[in-house]
């Protein structure tokens, strides 16, 4: 399966891309909120009121794909969360009100499916169309689903995303079951800071995914693979059993992104990986720009995408320097320790320039 | 294309029982589950009557056997009944459930969010934290059935409202068709809770009596709750096991017209049929009955039933097991997977209850009474669901 399109908003302004070009944000606060775009342009005023944060990010980076790229054939979604927010004013609303008569706004956008409904709706794309609440595997497991879509051969492209929104009430949970920095910290120290938690953040990243490889191609997602509940030991075997199953070896890939996170307790799954299969190799890594939040792995995946067509990455995301530019890269993520993900990807970039 | 995909094992826990013998004793005795609620806290109970599981949380804790386990939610207590009878009927060994090649699938929408009073307190610092903390997240039931049955490979949650279990199932059967796993367990669970009704009250869409599926008078939906999980095998492992079923095709399209309905004109829905018989590529007239999605709501049946007259030439038998369960929303396809399984397994169809004056524009009307010596061998089953989610299965008798 091949990227064709992307767009990504998160704690950094990557909607256009400067982050590249202007740098990366210190960011000191216990919440990575998201800096999102001025929608003034992007959607009307009067929509715009009535979107929870999930789904005005989700149609800022999704709409203008629905202008440039006609025959979207379906929409993946991954967000565990969902429009928390409006799940939480409900909620409030039932105990504040005793069960009164209520209003559905917020019960029907408080559902996570809402947004791929949404963009069906606005898009009119009546193909396939999911949502995935797999937790710290949501995009993964969306990713897999995507491509399984492709191998039925009946769908060319379609829209796959991840994200999920921060809220206090998301937070206040969270947090009391602490996952989170308790010492207010910059996110440029975040990854050295050897305590335990992390910082939450948000966002959502969108891509158009295409079967086919096409000119406009600008990487390969060739795999994903998963494991739980799993010691080290076993999170590298299955990476080794991953990378097996797709005719490569650790010593094939240029260059692994890792989602850790500052979280003393959780960040020795990455150095156990690094060590014993990569450690020749370059490692990219991203939440000091984002936080963490659940379905993160789409800006991974954004990520790789932007290094794999030529981006140079900022310095900020290099954790220890790439050899040279990167043609085959594995993403690995863990989420809470309790669930890893893997996405292999390759990029088209040399392939396409020489035919 | 592709492996065969065989169901060897099911498993259930809803209104009807928490056997798959009770439920269909229940289902050919043509007895509801469907009364005033007795565990569910909320002032609806007096209002509405509900498809309630009938035992308190801590019972289902029992029956499941984590009764000293601290933070378990309904929706959880009622997955791991269903997916342990699953594993057991089809005889899974230790060893296969902790393969590399085993995947789990599920599906819920309301997941621990079942638990609203304690998730308020603790999203607004009320008080000491709760047990429940890591319950609320939707996936938090599927990590810890991971987690229990040890499971190694693949993994999937679905919210897509009330079609979600449904997609569980179509994924877990592409997942083996493509050779990446060799066996899933897949389905979903929901539990009653506070939240969800008044969510759908506020939509003004539940009913004040037993739900009436296709009939002129209908008055809304009834919820319910329960769970259900289906073992899947590739036809390359499943040896001389007792097969219930194969699921032979799969449809899922988006209606793309409004977030909390389905258009007149039912495009999502003719959409997610036509991909079912497409994808198992069999004619309409090979489906011997439906599993009708079957709310009880003036929006859902009227479309159903354009969907159906629109692909089907003569619209096969069909009924609404929603009578008996209620909607058990993201559990509701696996459970009506179980109970489409079951009209194969035992050639017999069960009655659609409570529908006296059936919608006059289509001139027919669902099963009105229990059926023996039935041959069915395809079976459609349909889920559609708010965001404008279709899905539509086959089952075919093996």
């Amino acid at each position: 399966m091949f990227i064709k399109d992307l767009s990504c908003i998160s704690a950094q302004e990557t909607y256009h891309n400067s982050v590249f070009t202007d740098g990366v944000k210190d960011i000191e606060d216990l919440k990575i909120w998201a800096q999102e775009p001025d929608y003034k342009d992007i959607i009307p005023a009067g929509m715009l009121r009535r979107m929870s944060k999930l789904v005005r990010m989700s149609v800022a980076t999704a709409g203008p794909f629905m202008e440039e790229h006609k025959n979207l054939g379906g929409v993946i979604f991954g967000s565990s969360n969902g429009s928390v927010d409006r799940s939480m004013r409900f909620l409030r609303q039932i105990i504040q009100y005793e069960e009164g008569t209520l209003t559905p706004t917020d019960f029907v956008q408080s559902t996570p499916n809402c947004v791929a409904g949404v963009l069906a709706l606005m898009g009119n794309i009546t193909g396939y169309n999911t949502t995935h609440v797999n937790q710290g595997l949501s995009f993964e497991s969306s990713i897999l689903d995507a491509l399984l879509l492709f191998e039925e051969g009946k769908v060319s492209q379609l829209l796959l995303g991840g994200g999920d929104e921060l809220s206090e009430a998301n937070y206040n949970i969270e947090s009391q079951r602490d996952l989170y920095k308790e010492e207010s910290i910059a996110t440029s120290t975040l990854l050295r800071s050897e305590t335990k938690g992390t910082l939450p953040g948000e966002g959502v990243a969108m891509f158009v995914v295409e079967a086919e490889k096409t000119k406009e191609s600008l990487a390969e997602i060739i795999d994903v693979d998963m494991i739980h509940h799993a010691s080290k030991q076993e999170v590298a075997e299955k990476a080794v059993q991953f990378l097996n199953k797709n005719g490569l070896k650790p010593s094939d890939i240029d260059a692994v992104i890792m989602g850790r996170n500052g979280d003393v307790r959780t960040d020795n799954f990455y150095d156990h990986l690094q060590n014993e299969l990569f450690p020749e190799q370059g490692i990219i890594v991203y939440k000091s720009l984002t936080g963490d939040y659940y379905s993160v792995s789409a800006v991974a995946t954004w990520l790789a995408t932007k290094v794999l067509s030529g981006t140079q990455l900022p310095s900020e995301c290099i954790w220890k320097p790439l050899n040279n530019q990167p043609k085959t890269i594995l993403l690995y993520n863990n989420c809470e320790g309790k669930q890893h993900g893997f996405v292999l990807m390759r990029g088209v970039y040399s392939s396409t320039s020489s035919e | 294309m592709g492996k065969r995909v065989f169901i060897t094992g099911i498993g259930i826990i809803s209104a009807l029982g928490d056997s798959v013998q009770a439920n269909r004793e229940n289902l050919v005795r043509g007895k509801t589950g469907i009364k005033k609620a007795k565990v569910l806290q909320t002032r609806y109970t007096e209002i509405f009557p509900f498809g309630e599981v009938p035992y308190s949380t801590e019972e289902l804790k029992n029956q499941a056997g984590i009764a000293d386990v601290k933070g378990i939610s309904r929706t959880e207590a009622l997955a791991l009944i269903a997916a342990k009878q699953s594993i057991a009927d089809a005889g899974l060994t230790d060893g296969q459930v902790a393969s590399f090649d085993m995947a789990l699938l599920s599906a819920s929408t309301v997941g621990g969010m079942s638990l609203t009073d304690q998730l308020h307190d603790d999203a607004s610092m009320i008080g000491p934290p709760s047990d429940y903390l890591a319950s609320y997240n939707v996936g938090e039931h599927a990590s810890n059935l991971i987690k229990r049955f040890g499971i190694k490979g693949l993994s999937a949650t679905f919210n897509t409202a009330c079609s979600s279990s449904a997609n569980a199932i179509m994924m877990g059967a592409k997942l083996i068709k493509s050779g990446r796993c060799t066996r899933a367990i897949v389905g979903g669970a929901d539990a009653l809770a506070k939240y969800t009704v008044n969510g759908f009250n506020s939509l003004q869409i539940l009913s004040p009596e037993h739900c009436k599926p296709f009939d002129k008078n209908r008055s809304g939906l009834t919820l319910g709750e329960g769970a259900a999980y289906l073992i899947l095998e590739s036809e390359e492992v499943v040896g001389n096991k007792k097969i219930y079923g194969e699921v032979k095709g799969y449809g899922n399209a988006n209606d793309a017209f409004h977030a909390s309905s389905i258009s007149d004109d039912a495009i999502g829905i003719i959409a997610s049929i036509s991909g079912a018989l497409t994808s198992a590529d069999l004619p309409p007239e090979s489906i011997d009955y439906i599993n009708a999605h079957g709310t009880g709501t003036m929006n859902n049946d009227i479309t159903e039933q354009t969907g159906m007259n629109a692909i089907f030439k003569k619209i096969p038998q069909f009924q609404s097991t929603k009578t008996y369960t209620g909607h058990t929303l993201a559990a509701a396809g696996a459970i009506e997977a179980v109970f489409s399984l079951l009209t194969m397994q035992n050639n017999e169809l069960y009655t659609s209850l409570n529908c006296n004056d059936p919608i006059e524009e289509f001139n027919v009307s669902p099963i009105k009474s229990y059926k023996k010596d039935q041959k069915i061998n395809n079976v459609l089953s349909n889920s559609f669901g708010f965001g404008g989610n279709c899905s539509s299965l086959i089952f075919s008798k093996v």
